[in-house]
């Protein structure tokens, strides 16, 4: 998340995946990043980035379900 | 779908009642066009604390200490309040002097030139212009993966210091004790002021609403270019429509570049000064208001970005940078230049230096 977010984004598209770079909705994070919606079967991990905070599933119903957290967070 | 229709009513809401206390705190004391600014406010508190002896600018300013406040009280009954930093300090340090610098060279931060153009003071039109190039300017680095790395988890109290700091603050201001500087009567803005609790109120009622609607001055600009996401930027927009008509009402529009309050007619430098300004937020990732309402929200990052706009404030002082009434000075000119080139820096060091690296240990995997 963050600025990462923009390079993240790249990967996703390297990968053949739908992905759009849009602010953190308000009730994620209340700090003024930004982060990456995208598509896919399997969450995509990326060892390098090491920038990510948080990873999570858009539900059908509008709320998240958090997958991944950073260590330290 | 309505979550995000919500969002936008409330910002526009928050927008709108933020806009009107501002206006009118001009008419309770506070220098004209000046009910809210930032920049001005710690430059006043700087002065009151004696890091500079600018006669004219020093009185510490109580709707910081309530947007402080404010923010902490509303991320911690909302529970968003956590210790956080560890993203590139220094850098935030400089780039927060920086802002200063430019924010003092155009007499305003960004919020208080909404504030300006809602008074019909068409200098900052030009400010507003230096400031969209500006954000340009940064959003050109983050388009190109700029980033200062993220936020770590730090100990508890980390976050307590900013609020902790402004009541200590605030304790000074209604002590008074013999080292504290207040502008005399009629020594210009530091002199005028609002009652102390209005002041503190409207800080505290600003502090909350920033909070919940994360309300951000750049933010606005860099979300719509870069998401074509609107929310931020009605907030801004509500803000000024407020000004503008509570200034309608009160009798305090005056359409005109001449002898408009805490302004001058230089157009260049105002557009260069605030130039900085947008640059240097969007590199921070956030106006000097959002600064202040994230290190209320324990954000340690937020409160270095925060000291290094007073210190750049008491040098900007000191040195001589500031512009007054009559116009930018020499010095001020070349800080600016100085300003902009640092901040281009940081950019490049940021987004070009980091990628190469990155990309030399992919290619060692």
């Amino acid at each position: 998340m963050h600025f990462g977010s923009i390079r993240y984004e790249r990967l996703c598209k390297s990968k053949g995946l739908e992905a759009r770079t849009m602010p953190v909705p308000r009730s994620l994070s209340s700090s003024c990043g930004t982060c990456v919606k995208y598509k896919a079967e399997e969450p995509l991990y990326d060892p390098d980035h090491d920038e990510m905070e948080q990873m999570v599933i858009c539900n059908d119903d509008g709320s998240y379900t958090q997958i991944y957290l950073a260590e330290g967070l | 779908m309505t979550e995000k229709k919500n969002d936008k009513l409330f910002i526009i809401i928050a927008g709108l009642v933020i806009g009107v206390i501002a206006a009118a705190l001009a008419f309770a004391g506070n220098p004209k066009n000046m009910g809210f600014c930032i920049a001005c406010f710690l430059r006043d508190t700087a002065g009151g604390l004696g890091l500079h002896r600018a006669a004219p600018v020093q009185y510490i300013r109580p709707e910081i200490i309530g947007i402080v406040i404010g923010a902490f009280c509303a991320s911690f009954a909302k529970k968003e309040f956590s210790s956080k930093g560890g993203s590139a300090p220094m850098t935030r340090f400089v780039l927060g002097f920086f802002a200063m610098v430019g924010c003092l060279m155009f007499l305003g931060c960004p919020f208080r030139m909404i504030l300006r153009l809602a008074g019909g003071d068409l200098n900052a039109v030009f400010g507003l212009v230096g400031f969209v190039v500006g954000i340009f300017c940064g959003i050109f680095f983050l388009k190109n993966g700029y980033s200062l790395k993220r936020t770590y988890t730090l100990t508890k109290s980390e976050g307590y210091w900013m609020t902790i700091l402004e009541v200590v603050i605030f304790a000074l201001l209604l002590i008074k004790p013999a080292f504290i500087f207040f502008s005399e009567e009629g020594a210009g803005p530091g002199a005028m002021h609002a009652a102390i609790a209005l002041s503190l109120g409207a800080g505290l009622v600003v502090g909350v609403l920033a909070q919940r609607t994360r309300l951000c001055m750049v933010g606005g600009m860099r979300d719509l270019v870069l998401f074509k996401e609107s929310r931020l930027l009605l907030g801004f927009l509500a803000i000024l429509v407020a000004a503008f008509i509570t200034n309608l009402v009160l009798g305090g529009f005056k359409l005109g570049m001449m002898e408009q309050p805490v302004a001058h007619t230089d157009g260049l430098w105002n557009a260069l000064g605030m130039l900085l300004v947008g640059f240097a937020c969007v590199l921070l990732g956030g106006c000097p208001l959002r600064q202040l309402v994230m290190s209320g929200e324990g954000n340690a990052d937020s409160a270095v970005t925060v000291l290094g706009l007073m210190v750049g404030a008491a040098f900007c002082h000191n040195f001589g940078l500031a512009s007054s009434a009559e116009g930018p000075t020499p010095a001020g000119k070349i800080a600016v230049i100085i300003g902009i080139i640092v901040v281009a820096c940081i950019g490049i060091l940021n987004t070009y230096v980091k990628e190469k690296a990155a990309e030399a240990a992919a290619d060692a995997a």
